[in-house]
């Protein structure tokens, strides 16, 4: 039944597909072939699978006061089973005399952080359990109406609203926020409420600052307020803040040496040193070195510590821009913990894998 | 009579060198009227940066808004790239990535990265047309190149904040276009080098139409940034230099 299901899906997606394709004349698609070697420990065996995903991205022209997009994404290892498993952007953009009016399935940065942002109260996903090898580690989207309202060459207002969890117009979701500049700071202040199933409203404030003094820094701070309950006490467990630098060093031989540093605590947290969960683990790290050995050669070194449970998980990747847009790339990832601890050596699934593969967009 | 041979001589070399002292440039006129010779009002340009190695050439195209000395826009339009946007105002540079829909503001060491891969960075590729505010010139020497004289001037930086501390340029005496410069370490290492070969005229000033940049610290490695059209002061809306546009 339901690899029937995922047949239909898939052939609606197909003719949504071919429509604008014909119309765009532009289609790029990106291809990610990626041959996986798996250790899991707990079964002490090796697995072996590739990995394969595909993007089809369809743009109107860059001109005019409409513009939009379709990002149709798939991969061989999950099954679609909706519309939204297989469309990850679907969206419209116009632009009106004084403001911009975006709708559709997109994605909307707010706050700052590569791994762990505090201001991104629209998705609030700041979670461990993400693959560091993905070069874009947040890329959540969802559907959304918004207005961007300018108020001055480098500030703006937006507010958002999405569909309901519930389907009752009373519980939509609502955000706004407001992002401007003052004498080297970029400063970002904002507001979401939303109405989880079966649970109260939450109130969602929040401010993220950016800056630089000698090195680049952020610093967002969110709290999640429910309108019913112990609201004092769940206030203060769901404060969240996030920070981060990032430093370029220049090497000889025109080469580089990039450092991000991200935390992410809960302040008031479980700050015991026993096993953590993912969802309210007090303090994590997200170091990040990155090697520009040349302009087409790249090391990396990502890592999620977990300094309470003395976890972590790495992943050291390579990226070798061989021709125009045709990257080889390798990657080795690990977890290393006890069992119990956020990233156990001896998870369920694999605590070391080994991958070599490549990457097209044409 | 020849006791007044000495006077004579004086005088005839007072009498040349007089008006060459009165009407040489210094070096930091040759600079501002250099600046002034790279700088409109507004223009609109559209081109290619082709990444040539061991393995092939990559070619991105862009277009490019600027406005007085330090305002622009880039927008890639090549596949891999398309829609990347880098917005250069006083103090500040913005990147927007559309498929992340991310907006991403750049300071200090950030600025140095290398853009889409290329011999030019983000700096290099926005850099303010203010070339005293950061550097003193000192004139070395005239001397001809790509038969057409030249000022050969030594730039040094006045602060850290710069690419390249040290750059050697050599500028047209009649079009004041930079033909050739070579930009070095502190401790004189040259880095990269960038060679005009073709020009256009435009607005009675002639400007680079293909620059060749080459990265001096690697071997078969050139940039060639090539400018397609140009248009000299065309009516630009205010709005283009603005994060509403950047984002757009």
């Amino acid at each position: 039944m339901v690899g029937k299901h995922s047949r239909h899906v898939l052939l609606a997606l197909a003719l949504v597909a071919l429509t604008p394709l014909f119309a765009s004349g532009n289609p790029v698609i990106g291809m990610d072939l990626l041959p996986t070697l798996s250790y899991s420990a707990q079964e002490d065996s090796w697995t072996d699978q590739v990995v394969a995903n595909l993007t089809l991205t369809l743009s109107s022209k860059n001109e005019g006061n409409v513009r939009g997009e379709v990002v149709l994404k798939g991969n061989n290892l999950s099954v679609p089973t909706s519309f939204d498993d297989v469309v990850h952007k679907a969206y419209f953009k116009a632009r009106f005399p004084s403001f911009r009016l975006t709708a559709g399935k997109t994605r909307l940065s707010w706050g700052e952080g590569m791994l762990f942002n505090a201001g991104d109260v629209l998705y609030g996903d700041n979670s461990a359990s993400v693959s560091l090898t993905q070069a874009e580690l947040r890329s959540t989207t969802s559907w959304l109406a918004s207005v961007n309202y300018p108020l001055g060459y480098f500030s703006f207002a937006e507010a958002v609203v999405m569909p309901s969890e519930t389907q009752t117009p009373t519980d939509l979701f609502l955000a706004a926020r407001y992002y401007t500049t003052v004498k080297g700071l970029k400063m970002e202040a904002g507001y979401a409420t939303r109405k989880p199933l079966g649970e109260a409203r939450v109130h969602k404030p929040y401010l993220s600052l950016q800056g630089n003094v000698g090195f680049d820094w952020y610093l967002s701070s969110s709290l999640a307020i429910p309108e019913e309950g112990a609201f004092l006490e769940e206030s203060k467990e769901s404060w969240l803040v996030s920070g981060g630098i990032f430093y370029l060093q220049r090497l000889p031989h025109e080469r580089s040496l990039t450092l991000r540093l991200e935390a992410l605590t809960r302040p008031f947290g479980d700050w015991k040193t026993h096993s953590v969960k993912d969802a309210d683990a007090a303090l994590l790290f997200y170091p990040e070195l990155s090697l520009a050995y040349s302009p087409a050669l790249s090391f990396s070194l990502r890592s999620i510590i977990s300094p309470l449970d003395l976890s972590a998980r790495a992943t050291f990747s390579t990226i070798w821009n061989v021709f125009e847009a045709f990257n080889l790339v390798g990657s080795i990832s690990c977890d290393a913990g006890n069992a119990g601890d956020l990233f156990p050596w001896n998870s369920t699934g694999s605590s070391l894998s080994v991958t070599v593969g490549s990457s097209w967009v044409f | 009579m020849y006791r007044k041979l000495p006077a004579m001589v004086l005088m005839t070399l007072l009498l040349f060198a007089i008006p060459s002292a009165l009407f040489a440039l210094s070096s930091d006129e040759i600079i501002e009227k250099m600046d002034n010779m790279a700088t409109f009002d507004t223009t609109f340009s559209t081109g290619s940066i082709q990444t040539t190695d061991r393995f092939g050439t990559k070619t991105s195209l862009f277009k490019s808004w600027s406005q007085g000395k330090v305002d622009s826009l880039i927008e890639f339009t090549s596949t891999a790239e398309r829609g990347q946007k880098i917005l250069r105002t006083a103090g500040s540079l913005y990147l927007f990535y559309p498929d992340a829909e991310q907006l991403i503001r750049m300071q200090g060491s950030a600025l140095r990265q290398s853009m889409l891969g290329s011999d030019i960075s983000y700096e290099d590729m926005t850099e303010e047309k203010n070339t005293l505010d950061s550097y003193t010139a000192k004139l070395e020497q005239e001397e001809p190149f790509n038969q057409r004289s030249c000022y050969v001037l030594t730039l040094t930086a006045k602060t850290r904040s710069v690419a390249y501390p040290i750059q050697k340029i050599w500028v047209d005496k009649e079009s004041f276009l930079v033909w050739k410069a070579e930009y070095s370490t502190q401790q004189g290492r040259l880095l990269k080098t960038m060679e005009v070969l073709q020009t256009f005229e435009t607005d009675t000033r002639v400007l680079p139409k293909q620059s060749r940049i080459e990265d001096k610290m690697k071997k078969d490695s050139s940039t060639l940034m090539t400018i397609d059209s140009f248009e000299a002061n065309p009516k630009l809306d205010k709005s283009i230099f603005t994060l509403e546009n950047l984002t757009w």
